[in-house]
């Protein structure tokens, strides 16, 4: 069979952001946390979106500080350009403390949960080592009979 | 002051009056809001109570209409005749028109956007499936019928329009939800959701710009489109990969979403039986959850688990990745119980649920929804579609935190008559199939099904057979060997 003929393809579709990642878990049978999900990058892209603050500072206390600064190191490797830093810690519940950070620090934070795209990966348990794919950037996370 | 403020600006943003007028801009039910100039059970009454107030002054001094209206005097206007649930011709509508000519506006006509609409309404009694119960017309060859025209009206209105409404049907019966119909979309499934009761379902889930807005049951993603429309960070699940990829790079969720310059939705593919084991453990997030779950009517339900009870067979790790999960039967009992489960957890307080649930007559709204410890009940609304089946569209309201501990007692109170309830849904399809098989014809239209599809089946083969035979055109060589190893 031939070569197929070039085609320009369209970019892939972009999906599967870090605060998606924030509240994924494995949870295999056996698995106590499985807590957060390693990452493995295949293909990775960034793409800009305006920053909301207010629906920022809505979400910030859901979500789970420690896992969001562990994938976005996770991560930096792959992005280029670099991720601009987000603070090494940051208590996200303390919902006062928030509305008083800066619009920088909360412009650092919106591209770490909304800009950075997973097209193609792996989502890894920590304690099992079991892999999810995302292909087509859709995290596959449906359990196998033998793990319910 | 400025009372009839018409800004789009004016909706969410809560420092600004916000009235029925600037609440238009999202509501696809209400046509328009009218300021009421008169009104009496005939046209001829209508005239005198308008005779008898004071609108048209008011209108004429013209202070309610701003310093920079546009002058009395040469304002041009329209007036739209409404006749509900009968056909007048376009005569008979001038003869309507000329009953207010003694309103004597100075300003010329103009039909297209005129500075002052009017509109009038001739309101008859209507049935429950909204014809008039005396229909002016006969079905057959449309003639008058004379004991029916000759009834008097119940009710006519006249008034000044304060604003239409952009999203739903005018008053000449177009429903301009055209941009959203999904006719235009590239990606549809057998189960998308027409775009009117999307657009009405996220209106009760009360869902604005920056809301959180989740469906369990994306699909081919209509509900969470609507709601990304309304302003939402979109979030859906599937448990079937293939809907949530779609059909290629051009036709699935995502394009969709591009389609209407929307940015994307995040999507997992992950079961909501088991929700809890996908989703750590997170403070309420969801401002809204709408969905339309899957009831085994044109599309089965499925969650993760054995196909069959019984020994399962662990699978060795170089086969992981390409494993294709099992999936088991999802028992519509199960699905609510778990959904109102998932939102309970995971709606914030005063977060709303609105779901689409299909019942048939015998459905009793007081006992057969099913119930949540921590939802209340908002509304129920119903929509006929057959003479046998309608849909409910149903809308619960966080109002208790959610305890982890009660979650058995919860799934167990979800039917308050038991399985009784669960079953009125659960066997909707069996039924409509008992009802087709009655109907006289029933095995002829089946066997002409049955030919289609065979015949449709063919012609896929033979486009499929005769696509492969022009890709190898001109490598017959390759051809011949591929056909050799695989015979």
């Amino acid at each position: 069979m031939g070569t197929p003929p070039a085609v320009d393809s369209p970019p892939p579709p972009k999906i599967m952001r870090l605060l998606t990642h924030n509240f994924l878990k494995s949870n295999v049978r056996g698995t106590e946390e499985g807590y957060p999900l390693n990452i493995e990058v295949t293909t990775l892209r960034i793409e800009e979106s305006p920053v909301d603050r207010e629906f920022l500072l809505n979400l910030l206390p859901k979500v789970n500080y420690p896992a969001l600064r562990s994938a976005v190191r996770q991560l930096a490797p792959h992005c280029d350009p670099p991720l601009p830093e987000i603070p090494d810690e940051l208590d996200a519940s303390d919902a006062e403390g928030n509305e008083n950070l800066d619009d920088a620090v909360v412009a650092n934070l919106h591209r770490a949960l909304f800009d950075v795209y997973l097209v193609e990966g792996w989502l890894v348990c920590p304690d099992t080592g079991r892999k999810f794919p995302v292909k087509d950037c859709i995290p596959n996370m449906i359990l196998h009979e033998d793990e319910i | 002051g400025r009372q009839f403020s018409v800004s789009g600006d004016d909706v969410n943003n809560n420092k600004k009056t916000i009235n029925l007028v600037s609440a238009l801009a999202r509501c696809t039910l209400i046509r328009s809001v009218v300021e009421l100039w008169g009104a009496g059970p005939t046209i001829d009454d209508c005239v005198q109570s308008i005779q008898s107030g004071n609108a048209l002054k008011i209108h004429q001094e013209g202070k309610h209409l701003g310093s920079d209206a546009i002058k009395y005097e040469d304002r041009n206007w329209k007036i739209t005749v409404h006749t509900l649930g009968s056909t007048y011709t376009r005569e008979e509508h001038n003869d309507m028109r000329s009953k207010f000519s003694f309103l004597d506006f100075p300003g010329r006509v103009q039909m297209k956007d005129p500075d002052d609409e009017y509109l009038f309404i001739r309101e008859v009694e209507l049935d429950a499936q909204g014809g008039a119960v005396y229909p002016r017309h006969s079905g057959v060859n449309r003639e008058i019928i004379p004991e029916n025209d000759a009834r008097p009206p119940l009710a006519c209105y006249f008034g000044r329009v304060l604003g239409n409404s952009s999203l739903g049907r005018n008053w000449r019966g177009s429903n301009r939800i055209e941009k959203y119909s999904l006719k235009k979309r590239a990606y549809l499934g057998p189960t998308s959701m027409d775009a009117e009761l999307s657009l009405i379902m996220t209106n009760l889930a009360q869902i604005q710009r920056g809301s959180f807005a989740f469906d369990p049951f994306v699909g081919t993603g209509s509900i969470l489109l609507t709601a990304a429309l309304r302003g939402a960070y979109a979030f859906g699940t599937d448990i079937d990969l293939r809907v949530l990829r779609g059909k290629s790079q051009n036709e699935n969720i995502v394009s969709n979403f591009k389609q209407y310059g929307l940015p994307p939705p995040e999507l997992v593919r992950s079961d909501n039986a088991i929700y809890h084991r996908h989703f750590r453990n997170h403070l309420p997030l969801f401002d809204a959850i709408v969905t339309d779950p899957p009831y085994g009517i044109r599309a089965g339900a499925r969650k993760s688990g054995p196909r069959k009870d019984g020994d399962v067979r662990p699978i060795l790790d170089e086969h992981r990745y390409d494993h294709v999960a099992q999936t088991r039967p999802y028992a519509v009992s199960d699905v609510m119980a778990d959904l109102l489960n998932v939102a309970a957890s995971t709606l914030k307080m005063g977060g709303r649920l609105v779901y689409v649930i299909p019942s048939m007559l015998d459905f009793d709204e007081a006992d057969d929804l099913p119930r949540h410890a921590c939802l209340r009940l908002v509304s129920v609304c119903y929509q006929p579609l057959q003479t046998e089946l309608g849909r409910r569209t149903v809308t619960m309201e966080k109002i208790k935190d959610y305890d982890e501990k009660k979650r058995s007692f919860y799934s167990e109170n979800t039917w308050a008559n038991g399985a009784e309830s669960a079953e009125k849904v659960a066997n909707i399809r069996d039924r409509l199939l008992d009802i087709a098989k009655k109907k006289p014809g029933y095995e002829e239209k089946a066997a002409i099904r049955k030919q289609k599809r065979k015949a449709t089946k063919e012609a896929k083969k033979k486009a499929k057979r005769e696509a492969a035979a022009e890709r190898v055109d001109g490598t017959i060589k390759y051809h011949n060997v591929t056909q050799q190893q695989s015979c």
